[in-house]
């Protein structure tokens, strides 16, 4: 101890410097240097921070609490009026025109962002928690219950998505009425695609515990003494973190896909959605009635809307994959 | 390992999926309330006296007295069988196994035709981006993928009928279903079966029946037909495809047996075609199995927007059933329906591994 500091002078306050917010520091210098990731980042945030405003002052969208349930309140059921198109007269929430129900659609898009994003951020982590969990301990145990999860994981690879999704949620709203229990329909398509989605975050997580179970400072922790629990959340989680975390971003896009196209199909009225309801596909699909007689606003908009999220979350999840490799670090 | 090994132990390991993903469907079926699920046995038409007999005779025959795991292996014996129970909707009514039957073809068209047209595109245009990575034409693609990739089928969908659907008089796709109905009946080569659905034969496909019964018009029709569907549905599927073979030419071009075959003179045509593209399309095998599952989970939201009369929206009508108020859902539809498109990506994923086995011998564990 007195050899290594003896290098210093005495008296020089050495600054502290710790390893991971170094490596943190470095991430964020090479994102913002790499222009395509840093405009998905940007336009991630907005997009973040308006449905975060949405939660915490919802006020902000001039129409106080939730504007699509508050507007029900006002006009009580669909009152027939055809949609008036985009326009810059009468206030900001007419830019972009109404919808067939007769409400502004952009207060109404900005308002389902709240749901959308909340939602798939819920579903994204419950599923990736789960998933780490999951993946981390059955590579690194591995035998038996290795292959019993890997096969549970290959049947629900086996299903498309969106099919396995409007079943689980239709058949889970029946499961929990019999046993009455309330839960919202949103909830209910959130809990269908968490069992849907974990398995992608178990097998990404178990490939790389299987890379890392074979590496020098696992031996080195076995030989200390450590325990497998105590390795398995000691050493392999936070290695197993950076991947997951780009797949995290790749995925919200997806999920925000999956969520609208759910709402889309028309399980909205089975999980007892409003037709008010703000969410970027239960606004297109309401527009949709109204697209062959020339009122394309309503559908093209939202739509427009979501896309450009969805671009934005892919490009800053490529990206943060391409900083975070260790190859293209040097 | 020999291939021979390969393939029976990749065999073997698809028994415990195929039972676990039957014993998913099970689980579904008995998650529901008992009552929801006998309800779906009986007809609502009958008298009293008739419905009480079918519903004791449902509880026979799904053997609801019973303990769990001898219902489960009643339900193995019904799927072997080909009982995958009935469903009644607006859409369709009957045994579900039959309307699979009836509705498989239409779907089956259109992931054909979306296959040959985005691998037609994808391979010529992934191998023109990937040889020029950097470039402005790279860029134009990277980012034409990264919007298709990103993109909400559903809306994609939406936007291509007003687009083109209303103006454009010739893509009338929608109004008229594909399969026959709307169709002047004396076509050749159509049959109406009892249910009272009629389609043309041999193949049950519109399109590739009017040619090989050489009817003409009737084929230009079913084309226009399938032109906005499978536009849609290859767009998504391009865009992962192209990023894929994109990726896999950047990589290959990267290899030092790429500077060999330059430095010893090789002509580029060649370098291109003969080394770099050649092992850049091998990994893309892998991504069929990918490609299948979001086709036929496209081909629901396809086929409800274009109201094609196919696979997809015989899942739908069954979650939809038949108020439409979520009273009657058909839960052996659902269940028929999840379990058959699993089978179906169970059997693209085997043979896409069998393929790759086969064609790059390096893969064997």
């Amino acid at each position: 101890m007195q050899t290594t500091v003896s290098i210093f002078k005495r008296g020089t306050i050495q600054k502290k410097r710790h390893p991971k917010v170094e490596d943190a520091k470095e991430t964020i210098k090479l994102v913002v240097k790499n222009k395509v990731a840093f405009t998905g980042l940007v336009i991630t945030a907005v997009y973040l921070f308006l449905a975060f405003m949405d939660q915490v002052y919802p006020a902000y969208l001039g129409f106080g609490p939730n504007i699509i349930t508050s507007l029900l309140q006002v006009g009580g059921q669909p009152n027939g009026k055809f949609p008036t198109p985009p326009t810059t007269v009468g206030g900001w929430h007419l830019w972009f025109g109404t919808g067939l129900g007769h409400f502004d659609i952009f207060p109404a898009m900005l308002a389902s962002l709240r749901i959308d994003i909340g939602y798939s951020l819920l579903i994204v982590l419950s599923g990736a928690i789960i998933g780490i969990v999951v993946g981390s301990f059955s590579g690194y145990y591995g035998g038996v219950w290795d292959e019993l999860v890997m096969r549970i994981t290959d049947i629900f690879y086996s299903i498309p998505f969106i099919v396995m999704a409007i079943a689980f949620t239709t058949i889970l709203s029946f499961t929990f009425t019999q046993d009455n229990i309330p839960i919202s329909g949103f909830n209910l398509i959130a809990l269908a695609l968490i069992i849907i989605w974990w398995p992608t975050y178990a097998r990404l997580t178990r490939s790389i515990t299987l890379s890392l179970k074979s590496s020098r400072f696992i031996e080195a922790a076995i030989a200390s003494g450590s325990s497998r629990v105590r390795n398995v959340i000691t050493h392999i989680i936070p290695g197993v973190l950076s991947p997951v975390f780009v797949q995290i971003s790749l995925d919200l896009g997806s999920i925000v896909l999956v969520f609208s196209t759910v709402e889309f199909l028309g399980l909205g009225q089975i999980i007892g959605i409003n037709y008010y309801t703000p969410e970027l596909g239960n606004i297109i699909v309401n527009g949709q009635g109204g697209m062959l007689l020339g009122y394309w606003w309503p559908i093209f908009i939202p739509g427009i809307f979501l896309l450009i999220f969805t671009v934005g979350i892919n490009i800053f999840g490529d990206g943060l994959r391409d900083v975070l490799d260790p190859k293209m670090r040097r | 390992m020999e291939l021979k090994y390969y393939i029976i132990r990749r065999l073997l390991v698809l028994i415990p999926t195929i039972i676990g993903l039957l014993l998913l469907t099970f689980i579904l079926l008995r998650a529901i309330p008992v009552n929801d699920l006998i309800a779906n046995y009986v007809n609502q038409k009958a008298t009293p006296a008739e419905k009480a007999l079918e519903k004791q005779q449902a509880i026979t025959l799904l053997g609801l007295g019973q303990p769990l795991p001898v219902q489960f292996f009643t339900y193995l014996t019904d799927v072997a069988n080909g009982n995958l129970g009935n469903m009644y909707s607006a859409y369709y009514n009957g045994g579900v196994l039959r309307g699979i039957e009836l509705f498989l073809p239409v779907t089956l068209e259109i992931a054909i035709f979306t296959v040959i047209f985005s691998v037609l595109i994808s391979i010529p245009l992934g191998t023109f981006i990937g040889s020029r990575p950097n470039s402005v034409s790279d860029s134009v693609g990277r980012v034409f993928s990264l919007i298709f990739y990103a993109m909400p089928i559903f809306w994609l969908a939406l936007m291509l009928q007003y687009a083109f659907g209303k103006n454009l008089l010739f893509l009338g796709s929608y109004g008229l279903p594909i399969n026959g109905q709307g169709f002047p009946i004396q076509q050749v080569g159509f049959v109406h079966n009892h249910t009272g659905y009629s389609y043309s034969v041999p193949t049950h496909m519109l399109f590739i029946d009017a040619v090989l019964n050489l009817d003409f018009p009737l084929a230009v029709v079913a084309f226009e037909h399938l032109i906005l569907p499978v536009l849609t549905l290859s767009m998504t599927v391009l865009a992962g495809l192209l990023r894929f073979i994109r990726a896999g030419m950047v990589d290959t071009s990267n290899q030092e047996y790429i500077k060999t075959a330059r430095a010893k003179g090789v002509p580029e045509k060649l370098v291109l075609k003969r080394h770099i593209r050649k092992n850049a399309l091998l990994p893309s095998v892998t991504v069929i199995g990918l490609l299948v599952a979001g086709l036929l989970g496209g081909a629901v939201v396809v086929e409800d927007i274009f109201q094609i009369t196919g696979l997809g929206r015989l899942s739908l009508a069954a979650i939809t059933g038949t108020s439409g108020n979520g009273a009657n859902i058909q839960f052996f539809g659902v269940a028929g329906t999840v379990l058959f498109f699993g089978l179906i990506l169970m059997l693209t994923n085997l043979i896409v591994d069998i393929v790759y086995a086969f064609l790059d011998p390096r893969i064997r564990y």
